[in-house]
């Protein structure tokens, strides 16, 4: 049986068209990539 | 594929040819990013788009420069009506590669209309406002804004189901349901969606699993069912108990429903029948009725005017008859006949009673004996009466009796034309008395009829004089 108080959480407001600006400056681009060159840099001190 | 150290671009091994790096967990990244990608296209394709939103996001944590990758996300939140999020996509794989990027055409595509983004920026506001209604509870106000931004935007996955889900809370299961038909139709994978259909399904079956089951539980009860070799046979319950009153019952039932049928359905039309066989005898009757009328017009036009040429002889015949009965003409005629055989020198006694004769008859309508006998008469008196008349007509002339002596003149000249004389004192009379005109007509005569003659001389002064006069 479905809840409707615990549906409607699940329900966000949508993205309006002044704030996609703020949500890309926002939004976290960091993928594997990233994360594997960072981890190769940090590694080659140590190694060195 | 270059190498994330020195950029060289990288061969089959699994170190950099160019710097000697080992790119073999790169090179695994990038592979895991486009198979992701791979997955999010093949779902695309079959309109899972949750699937594929779920692979495509999963391919750019892998790698965030997968431009292809990025432009299908837009594209399939756009699909999914939320337009933001695929702008927010288009514009970084924008930045990501200024040239030769798809997400260009769609960008533009979104903002060369005006009117087109504000209505999409207006669909979000009013998604955002339905909800808020939802929060504080003012679900009916929510239903309305929501077919509102449905009618703006009917791919909106999201507003048609909080709206279904609304639905659903009024237990409005028919709309509900088609509202998620509507979701399915555009995103056959999402949760939600597949979640909320269920549980109305869940409903709708349930409901008829209820109908059918009073249905059969009747069936069950009205019939019973056995095995016979292979054959399944359902006999109905109760057939043989009918019986008795039953049976009598049905039987008034019978012969009440066929006296209706005969009262409803046989009986109208013989009524109708007779009807008509009665108004065609009416219509004969009739026929009849005026032909013998019209004879009767006929017959009674032929009386009245019978009656009338009937009166109009009787009306003659009183003419012909005299007190006595006889014809009143035929005995003025044998009463002129004695005088003239007892008296022949008395024209005037005569004459009075021809002239009797003359005003009682015409004498052309006569017969021909009666015409002779009136005819000779005349002749017979007449040079008597011409004398007779002459010598009055004098006498009263040279006694200046002008108006008198024109009556005897007027006889003389009927009777004897050659009378000079009496001519021309009757012209005379008429002058003195007054009457012009019948004076000079007979001046006129007087000079034509008497020539060489002191009368026509005279006469011709007269007329010149009166002729003067005018």
């Amino acid at each position: 049986m479905i809840n409707f108080e615990e549906e409607l959480k699940k329900f966000h407001p949508s993205l309006e068209v002044e704030d996609v600006e703020e949500a890309i400056y926002n939004q976290d681009l960091t993928d594997m990539a990233d994360l594997l060159i960072k981890m190769v840099k940090e590694s080659e001190p140590e190694e060195e | 594929m270059n190498c994330y150290y020195c950029g060289c671009r990288l061969s089959e091994h699994d170190f950099c040819t160019g710097c000697g790096a080992d790119v073999s967990v790169y090179k695994k990244i990038m592979y895991l990013s486009n198979y992701h990608y791979n997955d999010g296209l093949e779902k695309a394709s079959v309109r899972d788009l949750t699937g594929a939103v779920r692979s495509l996001r999963q391919s750019l944590k892998f790698n965030k420069n997968n431009i292809e990758a990025r432009n299908l996300l837009g594209l399939v939140y756009f699909e999914m009506g939320e337009v933001a999020p695929a702008l927010s996509e288009w514009v970084i794989s924008k930045n990501l590669r200024p040239n030769k990027n798809i997400a260009d055409d769609y960008i533009n595509m979104i903002q060369a209309n005006a009117s087109r983004l504000e209505t999409i920026n207006q669909t979000n506001k009013k998604f955002n406002q339905a909800l808020s209604y939802c929060q504080q509870d003012s679900l009916d106000l929510a239903i309305i804004q929501l077919k509102k931004v449905l009618s703006l935007n009917p791919r909106f996955v999201k507003a048609h189901q909080l709206l279904a889900l609304l639905y659903i809370n009024d237990e409005e299961w028919e709309k509900a349901r088609k509202e998620l038909r509507k979701c399915y139709q555009i995103d056959r994978s999402n949760t939600i969606t597949l979640r909320y259909l269920k549980e109305v399904d869940s409903v709708f079956e349930a409901e008829e699993t209820q109908k059918s089951g009073g249905k059969k539980r009747n069936i069950s009860e009205e019939s019973v069912k056995y095995q016979s070799g292979n054959e399944t046979i359902i006999q109905p319950v109760g057939g043989k108990e009918k019986g008795g009153f039953a049976a009598l019952l049905q039987i008034g039932l019978g012969i009440i429903i066929g006296i209706a049928a005969v009262w409803f359905l046989i009986l109208p039309s013989r009524v109708q029948a007779e009807r008509t066989k009665v108004n065609e005898e009416l219509k004969k009757v009739s026929e009849q009725s005026d032909a013998k009328s019209a004879t009767i017009d006929d017959l009674n036009q032929q009386v009245s005017t019978l009656t009338t040429q009937v009166e109009t002889m009787q009306t003659q015949m009183d003419s012909y008859e005299g007190v006595d009965g006889t014809l009143s003409i035929m005995d003025k005629m044998i009463q002129a006949i004695q005088a003239y055989m007892t008296a022949p020198d008395d024209a005037v006694a005569i004459e009075e009673y021809l002239d009797a004769i003359e005003q009682e008859v015409q004498i052309e309508e006569t017969s021909e004996s009666f015409q002779a006998m009136y005819e000779q008469l005349r002749n017979e008196i007449g040079p008597k009466l011409a004398t007779q008349y002459y010598d009055i007509g004098y006498e009263d002339y040279m006694a200046q009796r002008f108006a008198e002596a024109i009556p005897s003149l007027e006889k003389v000249v009927q009777y004897n034309s050659e009378n000079g004389y009496a001519l021309y004192y009757l012209g005379n009379c008429y002058k003195e008395v007054g009457e012009i005109e019948k004076a000079k007509e007979i001046y006129r005569r007087v000079i034509a009829e008497i020539p060489n003659s002191e009368r026509q001389r005279k006469s011709q002064q007269f007329l010149d004089e009166l002729e003067s006069m005018e």
